[in-house]
């Protein structure tokens, strides 16, 4: 399957990665390889297939949705970036 | 008698009845760590402080005569997308690099009830993307029969600290063979469980309908000993299992493979396999034989397009997966940016490294609108197809054998440049996770060069009794077990 560098550069920003010119074209060529190998698909009749069922033959699981008190706060606050008092602090994400 | 060299069956038997002390098993552990992971680079953390609390506790137990755990004092690493309670859990990426999970993974909480004991964390592809543990942001792990060589991958680290004498046990985790695959390259025994057996529960998701963890060690006894501990229902994973299973695989390890049906496709020795590794693949074929198991050819037509859907579907729940490391949550965040757009881009675009933005990409593309239908949907209908070919062939044959890896373990290097070349590597295994199947690796043989070889065993959903009991079997006739690299 043919692509170009607009097509790598388009799925790039869906996928929120940003790519250089350079990066996107050497994509292009790997991309071209990896789709042409899974075009190995059509050769299969699948038209009788139906999709594999996610749940398999036990049905979805569901459970309660409980509250429950996690006791350690320090250490889930280990790995925020920046704290005041017992709020996290994050960049301004309203623009 | 060297410690290190002890099976975990053996380490567990001499603390409980006193011919050691855990503190001496860790201590010995750590003296070969210092000598050889510098040759190795098997790990990306060493916990060496909490090992010998650990270990502390254990000997304390034994002295007051209280019951221990069935892998008590046995030194165990852990791959590091697998969380660990106060301890650093990175994927080996850079997005990751700080990261102190505040919880235990189901499995690694279920190792510290058997008391098990941790002492580090190992090297892998990124995100357990890849096949030869090259993908690390921050080490290369080398395979320790040929340090020149990859251990394999995604769980190279795990394989190679095992297989060099550092741990007695490693866990692994195996999306489309990286548990078998650098199993298969380090000569050890890699078991990827039946999807469900094994909690996912704090295994970092990568593609979360293939995902399994599953023990790495030096010998089939020790594989079994690991999946009665880990293995079992978790309300913490909706897919895991809900109704009884095996609890103990020791007690029919030993019956023997007399009346077996095996089968091995014919179409498992096409695809380039190398002629060594084709050569011992069949000679465990007759050694099956001549233990008096019925070993037959059969017909798996569809083998080359399920690595197709394979990369399709994994790529898809990769792109979904990794969506949350956004930089601004947890997870590594870039310096200077302009916006909530250009924050999230410039944090994921410096923080993953290239295969894994490979993927993520990949992955979007076959969701994206447009090209839905003519490839995610495909490969979910041919991946129903792929389970239904499994387990029709399982009406007739108890196991099935193939190659674990089409080559022999490659040089540090030679295919990195390649991603395609890479993928084909997995060739053997994608199909094993796309059906859901439990499948073991273990060596059967060395090459002319010295390298170990890979035979993987499949067994049907839940089957791993027979898998285990088959594996021993050829074990104990090949005895391979015994055969440690020299470092």
């Amino acid at each position: 399957m043919k692509i170009s560098v607009e097509d790598v550069r388009y799925i790039a920003k869906l996928a929120k990665l940003s790519i250089t010119f350079e990066e996107a074209q050497k994509m292009v060529g790997e991309f071209e390889g990896i789709l042409t190998y899974f075009e190995s698909i059509d050769r299969l009749d699948l038209s009788d297939a139906l999709p594999d069922p996610p749940d398999r033959n036990e049905g979805t699981v569901l459970r309660k949705d409980e509250i429950s008190v996690f006791e350690d706060k320090e250490k889930l606050f280990l790995n925020a970036k920046s704290m005041r008092d017992s709020y996290i602090r994050v960049p301004k994400i309203i623009e | 008698m060297n410690i290190h060299e002890l099976t975990a069956l053996e380490i567990q038997r001499g603390i409980t009845e006193k011919q050691f002390s855990a503190i001496d098993v860790v201590t010995a552990f750590f003296e070969r760590i210092y000598e050889k992971e510098p040759l190795i680079d098997g790990f990306l953390t060493l916990c060496r402080e909490e090992a010998l609390v650990k270990a502390r506790q254990i000997d304390e137990k034994i002295k007051a005569e209280e019951p221990v755990g069935k892998l008590a004092g046995v030194p165990v690493a852990i791959k590091d997308n697998i969380c660990t309670d106060g301890i650093r859990t990175t994927c080996a990426s850079r997005m990751l690099q700080d990261f102190i999970p505040p919880y235990d993974a189901t499995v690694v909480k279920k190792l510290k009830e058997a008391d098990a004991v941790i002492i580090g964390k190992t090297n892998m592809d990124e995100f357990a993307m890849g096949s030869s543990t090259e993908n690390s942001a921050f080490k290369k792990t080398k395979n320790p029969w040929d340090r020149e060589r990859v251990p394999g991958g995604s769980s190279g680290g795990s394989g190679a600290v095992v297989s060099a004498g550092m741990a007695a046990l490693a866990l692994g985790s195996d999306t489309g063979g990286s548990i078998r695959q650098p199993a298969a390259f380090c000569g050890v025994v890699g078991l990827k469980p039946t999807y469900g057996l094994v909690s996912r529960f704090g295994l970092i998701a990568f593609g979360s309908s293939l995902d399994q963890a599953g023990p790495m060690t030096n010998n089939i006894k020790d594989s079994t000993l690991a999946l009665e501990a880990i293995q079992g229902e978790d309300k913490r994973d909706s897919t895991s299992v809900r109704h009884p299973i095996t609890e103990d695989y020791m007690s029919t390890i030993e019956k023997g493979v007399k009346g077996m049906k095996i089968g091995v496709p014919a179409e498992f020795f096409d695809f380039g396999l190398d002629e060594e590794i084709a050569f011992s693949i069949k000679a465990c074929m007759q050694k099956f034989k001549e233990m008096g198991a019925v070993a037959e050819d059969i017909s798996l037509p569809i083998t080359k397009e399920g690595l197709s859907a394979y990369y399709i579907i994994s790529s898809a729940e990769a792109s979904s997966n990794l969506g949350r490391f956004d930089g601004l949550r947890y997870g590594y965040r870039t310096e200077n940016f302009n916006g909530l757009n250009q924050l999230t881009e410039k944090s994921r675009s410096e923080g993953f490294g290239e295969e894994v933005k490979r993927r993520i990409m990949l992955g979007t593309f076959v969701l994206s609108s447009g090209y839905y239908d003519a490839y995610y949907n495909r490969a979910q209908k041919l991946r129903a197809r792929i389970r239904e070919q499994f387990i029709k062939a399982f009406e007739s044959y108890d196991i099935l054998l193939s190659p674990a890896s089409p080559v022999l373990p490659f040089k540090i290097g030679e295919k990195a440049g390649n991603p395609l070349e890479m993928y084909l590597s997995d060739i053997y295994t994608v199909n094993i996770n796309l059906a859901g199947l439990p499948a073991l690796s273990m060596p059967c043989g060395m090459s002319r060069d010295g390298l170990p070889v890979g035979l993987q065993i499949i067994g049907p959903h839940f089957g791993e009794d027979r898998i285990f009991r088959a594996a021993y079997a050829l074990e104990q006739e090949l005895k391979l077990a015994a055969m440690r690299p020299k470092l």
